[in-house]
């Protein structure tokens, strides 16, 4: 995986963080920042301004839907990728249409994980222009 | 929650019964009859009166004569019928002794029974108390299927919530068994490296049977939705096969597919029919012999067309043959690379394969092992 920048990691599941951060570390990532709701995302997406934002979808308080808007609201450009699971399939496609650049089944297998990040940072790093959500 | 605690026992309340008649004479003999035994009573003098006091009294049961000036009897019940379909109470025909064969050809209006005049009090109890006995249980009937019904929604909306919220924690244990196994830095002795293989393998077959039971309410509540569109049947399965080489491999079984050609097009949900291949290549695999070959044909002519998977494993034992395709029907026959089976994939196969308008079957083929196959109708 080609890609240098900070990554962000949402999810109210400290394990579910510990899991996706070991395979983001695995592939190479340098720096790895996390929160575990959507309040305190914006808080530190506004003071570390990270080059990726993972996002889970399904959080109390704030949802993923709501965080993406309001992160999108504050920046534009913000690339996210939502952490989505079986539970909450008929939400991506309002999350891709709200801004986000792609989807992250985190209940897959590492390496299935590995791979679909791959090809959505591939695509971002291509494209240059993050607005475009994944098909 | 027992249900007979919600269903009317006779006791419970007075029945009420509707007398239409022109005769006052006849109203007064059975009202005296039937108020003794409790009975709630209303009259009418026409079947046109008697339609409307139907509509307020809501009777359990109607006695009505046939012989009335206006509309008759049998066209009375005709209509009572005809507004309430199923849902009418009993109507049993009040007539003289010589109109008996009438009466018995009049019930297809709809009636139950008869009453004879003149009348005989055990007789005219007798005949009403059998007709509101029916009633009850009929009621008791309904009532039962809905409850059952409510209670099988509600245990889908059960089995759908807490497979949905195991899937996370399941994922998540699986995943981190993942990179523990795999991390080179640590020094995990042998031993304890096939304890981490057993939590991720528990926790990989746990994820399966909850993702079955989540299909299983999926389909069983109807929510199942099909995204039909055509594809190609050959192409379908042949990737199916490739996800599955990997284990055939470990057991050195080969799969053996159609030759590649320009194959046969099906309109199918490509996930789901690919749910129902990958299943039936899987239980292929698991139940024959290591070093075995599995068979896969395709069919079709301009009706029909379908495919087949053929293993070399003991067959289906006939005695078992009825539990093959229903819930949990684990029969007697071991996987031979103690592979896990939770007895729900070929159900939710068959229904996948229902939902299509199709058939799965299964024979034992001549000599050893057996022919699982799926015919599905070519839609235009």
């Amino acid at each position: 995986m080609n890609f240098t920048g900070t990554i962000l990691l949402v999810d109210d599941e400290p394990h579910i963080r510990k899991f996706i951060g070991l395979v983001l570390r695995q592939v190479g990532a340098p720096r790895i920042i996390e929160a575990g709701d959507g309040e305190e995302a914006l808080a530190v997406y506004q003071r570390e301004h990270p080059d990726l934002v993972l996002l889970d979808i399904n959080m109390p308080g704030l949802t993923g839907v709501e965080t993406l808007q309001q992160l999108k609201a504050a920046d534009p450009d913000c690339l996210v990728v939502m952490l989505t699971s079986l539970a909450s399939r008929q939400i991506v496609e309002e999350t891709l249409a709200l801004g986000a650049v792609g989807y992250i089944r985190k209940d897959t297998p590492k390496d299935e994980i590995i791979r679909t990040l791959s090809e959505i940072i591939a695509n971002c790093l291509d494209a240059g222009e993050p607005a475009e959500p994944a098909p | 929650m027992d249900p007979t605690d919600k269903i009317p026992a006779p006791e419970r309340r007075s029945r009420k019964i509707l007398i239409v008649d022109d005769d006052r004479l006849n109203i007064r003999i059975l009202g005296g009859i039937l108020r003794n035994e409790g009975y709630v009573l209303a009259e009418a003098d026409s079947g046109e009166h008697g339609m409307e006091a139907y509509e307020k009294f809501r009777p359990d049961l109607v006695l009505l004569d046939v012989m009335m000036p206006g509309i008759d009897g049998f066209e009375t019940c005709r209509r009572l019928k005809q507004v309430h379909g199923d849902n009418c109470a009993p109507i049993i025909f009040i007539t003289a002794r010589n109109e008996s064969d009438d009466v018995v050809a009049g019930l297809t209006a709809g009636g139950v029974d008869y009453l004879p005049k003149p009348f005989k009090a055990r007789q005219v109890l007798a005949r009403i108390r059998t007709h509101l006995q029916n009633q009850i249980l009929a009621e008791q009937q309904k009532l039962l299927v809905e409850q059952l019904n409510k209670a099988d929604a509600a245990k889908n909306r059960f089995l759908g919530m807490a497979a949905h919220d195991l899937r996370n924690p399941l994922s998540t244990i699986r995943g981190l068994a993942e990179i523990l196994r795999e991390s080179t830095d640590s020094r995990i002795a042998p031993a304890d490296l096939e304890l981490l293989d057993g939590i991720h393998d528990t926790s990989q077959s746990m994820l399966n049977l909850v993702d079955e039971l989540l299909d299983l309410s999926v389909i069983e509540s109807g929510e199942l939705r099909l995204e039909p569109k055509p594809c190609s049947l050959t192409d379908l399965i042949a990737k199916c096969a490739g996800l599955r080489s990997g284990d055939a491999a470990k057991k050195r079984t080969r799969i053996v597919l159609p030759a590649a050609g320009p194959g046969i097009r099906v309109t199918v949900d490509p996930a789901k029919m690919q749910q129902v291949v990958d299943n039936l290549l899987s239980n292929a695999v698991k139940y024959s012999p290591p070093g075995s070959t599995v068979t896969v044909v395709i069919h079709g002519d301009s009706r029909r067309c379908g495919f087949a998977v053929q293993d070399q494993g003991p067959g289906i034992p006939e005695k078992e043959r009825h539990r093959l395709f229903s819930d949990f029907g684990r029969l007697s026959v071991k996987p031979t690379g103690g592979e896990k089976s939770t007895g729900l994939g070929l159900a939710i196969c068959r229904k996948i394969v229902e939902a299509h308008q199709g058939t799965i079957t299964a024979e034992n083929l001549p000599g050893r092992g057996c022919e699982f196959s799926v015919a599905l109708p070519v839609l235009s």
